[in-house]
């Protein structure tokens, strides 16, 4: 961690600010260009999720699933791998988490939502498992092959969803809803919708810190991430890392899906994870929170309260909720450069530029 | 004998789109710059087509703002990547997840789900050569087909012709390979690689338009549903080269056109061949991967 070192934290901090503020200024102008007020908009998007008491509950709410996808992500950005399928992972162990939820026939409540969790996690592993011994033993491109499975694993589960484990009764395509016992209950506090999930997840990510920063495992992958020829020749067993990596990253995917199906969801439906997708919100998280644990935090927290501020957006404007999306690529976009030398700072990048011209 | 004409002629329809944006990432692949934004660029340019033609009714504008659209893309997609040095993979995703969220909201301002045209039928685009056509087998591959994917097929041929034999397309080569002499040989380094995107940006769009405008006259959001991605799988199992590359696309248009034409007898169980192409695709990464790599190590290159 670069900013526990040094003061490297200030234009860290500015390199994450300035592309939110570009995204939100061209995001402004698209909502000027369709006649509304882009004050207004955003007013009314980040006001009430984060300015009020129960919205600011909801918010962490549904800022729980991100939490865990965006470290789904950033911990295999860390060493160098790009697991794109996090959003398959995520719809695989939410669809049986859902299926265990509904079928299983556990009298104890907690044993219950452990139950689904687990298969949630299995599943989200399971599918991880495929790029990575690919990848770890064929050589095959990780991401490529992610990219492309997440649109099979769609398919599979718009089939199953709609034929084998469709609920009978429903006017459109869903599973059964999961049994009480496998559902966690709002905590009640100030009318919110915040679940046990929340503190699940923020457990997860506390955990993952701590095994990130303290554990050989830790140390290993961030080498890897560095220099995989080096790490090899050092006798570190990289392969072995890489499935390793996946799987984790695998387990929280599906973690995720499970805890949205237990908390929020309750049946699974085509529209699962939402119009951008957790996973690919995930992403977003990752590169905002600079595959930090608080980072990764904040940017979940801040994230969920632009989505669940777009939802009422149309009660007030006429701005279509897609904005959030367009705001999720131009912010992607504008973090994919540095602006900023982290390390030296902007007028030291520019003295080499200008020392590079000259010679 | 309908059977197999049918699988033919469904071979070339499907591995059209895919064939164009392998066409038009070869080059970036080449230039070290991989375009995984060729999976947004093509629905930008299905995106773009169908509006346009909607709004306008000229399908002809249509076909200009597709290309439009999609050379402003790659140009936003080269700034970033190559004038500002960012993570390409990070940007084309970027751009991918940003033209799903544009469209989105167009649609959800034009207050539907998709954009139909109603002056045009896909028939219309078809073109059928007299005499050719009632050839058995030959008849369907080259007769009834749209525009696009005459120029597709011919685009193969050009693009070897100026990737192996002319200056542009040693030079972007050479600027993949090793930057350092592509510089010390006083190439602008940073020129082919822009037009290397562009290049995709162009292919894209003529993919985009043939997918949405010319076979079905409808737009519908994620209509791409991966094909950019295969693109890429299919670049990667014939390393750039144009010639092995198409043809991996062609076997992605018959494994596509397999599952379409078998799922009619599948009954209930047809929404499960949809996966099929996607897992040839990954299959055939990891043989080709395989063998890349055992050929590796006989060389003691590993």
């Amino acid at each position: 961690m670069k900013n526990s070192k040094t003061g490297y934290l200030g234009p860290q901090i500015l390199n994450t600010l300035l592309p939110v503020g570009l995204a939100f200024f061209i995001g402004g102008i698209i909502i000027l260009c369709i006649g509304e007020d882009p004050i207004e908009a955003y007013g009314i998007m980040l006001g009430k999720s984060l300015f009020t008491a129960k919205g600011l509950l909801n918010t962490l709410h549904y800022a729980s699933p991100l939490l865990l996808t965006g470290l789904a992500i950033a911990i295999t950005f860390k060493a160098n791998i790009f697991n794109m399928g996090v959003e398959g992972q995520l719809l695989l162990g939410g669809f049986f988490a859902g299926i265990a939820g509904a079928s299983l026939d556990v009298s104890s409540p907690i044993l219950a939502k452990i139950l689904c969790m687990l298969v949630g996690m299995a599943c989200g592993v399971a599918f991880a498992l495929v790029p990575a011994i690919l990848r770890a033993y064929f050589h095959v491109d990780e991401m490529v092959v992610t990219l492309m499975l997440n649109y099979a694993m769609i398919k599979v589960l718009e089939y199953l969803s709609s034929g084998p484990f469709r609920e009978a009764g429903s006017g459109y395509v869903c599973t059964p809803i999961i049994k009480e016992g496998a559902m966690f209950e709002r905590l009640g506090i100030n009318n919110s919708r915040l679940t046990m999930f929340f503190f699940i997840a923020f457990a997860v990510l506390a955990v993952m810190a701590f095994v990130f920063r303290n554990t050989r495992l830790g140390m290993e992958i961030t080498a890897i991430g560095k220099n995989p020829e080096f790490a090899e020749a050092t006798g570190m067993r990289v392969r072995r890392k890489i499935i390793i990596l996946m799987c984790i990253s695998g387990a929280l995917a599906g973690l995720a899906g499970a805890g949205h199906m237990m908390s929020e969801k309750f049946k699974y439906t085509l529209a699962f994870s939402g119009t951008t997708g957790l996973g690919w919100d995930g992403m977003l998280i990752a590169l905002l929170g600079r595959h930090n644990p608080i980072g990764i935090l904040l940017a979940a927290i801040f994230f969920s309260a632009l989505k669940t501020g777009a939802d009422n957006i149309n009660m007030y404007t006429s701005v279509p909720k897609e904005i959030v999306g367009v705001l999720q690529g131009l912010i992607i976009l504008f973090l994919a450069v540095q602006f900023l030398d982290e390390r030296f700072g902007l007028r030291e990048r520019a003295r080499k530029l200008k020392s590079r011209k000259e010679a | 004998m309908s059977f197999i004409n049918g699988i033919i002629y469904d071979s070339v329809y499907h591995a059209v789109p895919i064939l164009l944006c392998v066409l038009g990432g070869i080059f970036a692949y080449k230039a070290n710059v991989l375009n995984i934004a060729l999976e947004g660029m093509m629905l930008a340019g299905a995106f773009f087509s169908v509006l346009v033609s909607y709004q306008t009714g000229s399908i002809a504008l249509g076909y200009l703002a597709a290309i439009g659209a999609c050379l402003v893309i790659g140009l936003v997609f080269a700034f970033f990547g190559v004038t500002c040095k960012g993570n390409v993979i990070i940007i084309g995703l970027a751009v991918n997840m940003s033209v799903t969220a544009v469209a989105g909201f167009v649609l959800q301002l034009m207050n539907s789900a998709n954009i139909k045209l109603d002056f045009a039928n896909a028939a219309d685009f078809k073109i059928h050569i007299p005499f050719i056509e009632s050839i058995p087998i030959l008849g369907s591959i080259l007769s009834g087909h749209t525009l696009i994917t005459y120029i597709s097929f011919v685009s193969i041929v050009l693009i070897w012709i100026l990737m192996y034999r002319t200056k542009f397309g040693i030079y972007v080569r050479v600027v993949g390979e090793n930057e350092d002499s592509a510089k010390s040989l006083g190439l602008n380094t940073n020129k082919y690689r822009y037009l290397a995107v562009l290049l995709g940006g162009l292919f894209c769009a003529l993919a985009g338009t043939n997918l949405a405008l010319e076979r079905m006259t409808i737009f519908t959001n994620g209509m791409t549903a991966g094909r950019g991605f295969i693109a890429i799988a299919a670049i990667y199992c014939g390393r750039g080269d144009p010639l092995s590359s198409s043809m991996y696309a062609v076997i992605f248009g018959l494994a596509r056109a397999l599952a379409v034409n078998l799922s009619l007898y599948a009954g209930a169980a047809a929404a499960v061949f949809d996966v099929i192409p996607y897992i040839v695709m990954t299959v055939v990464l990891t043989a080709v991967s395989m063998i890349k790599y055992r050929n590796h190590k006989a060389r003691g290159v590993a």
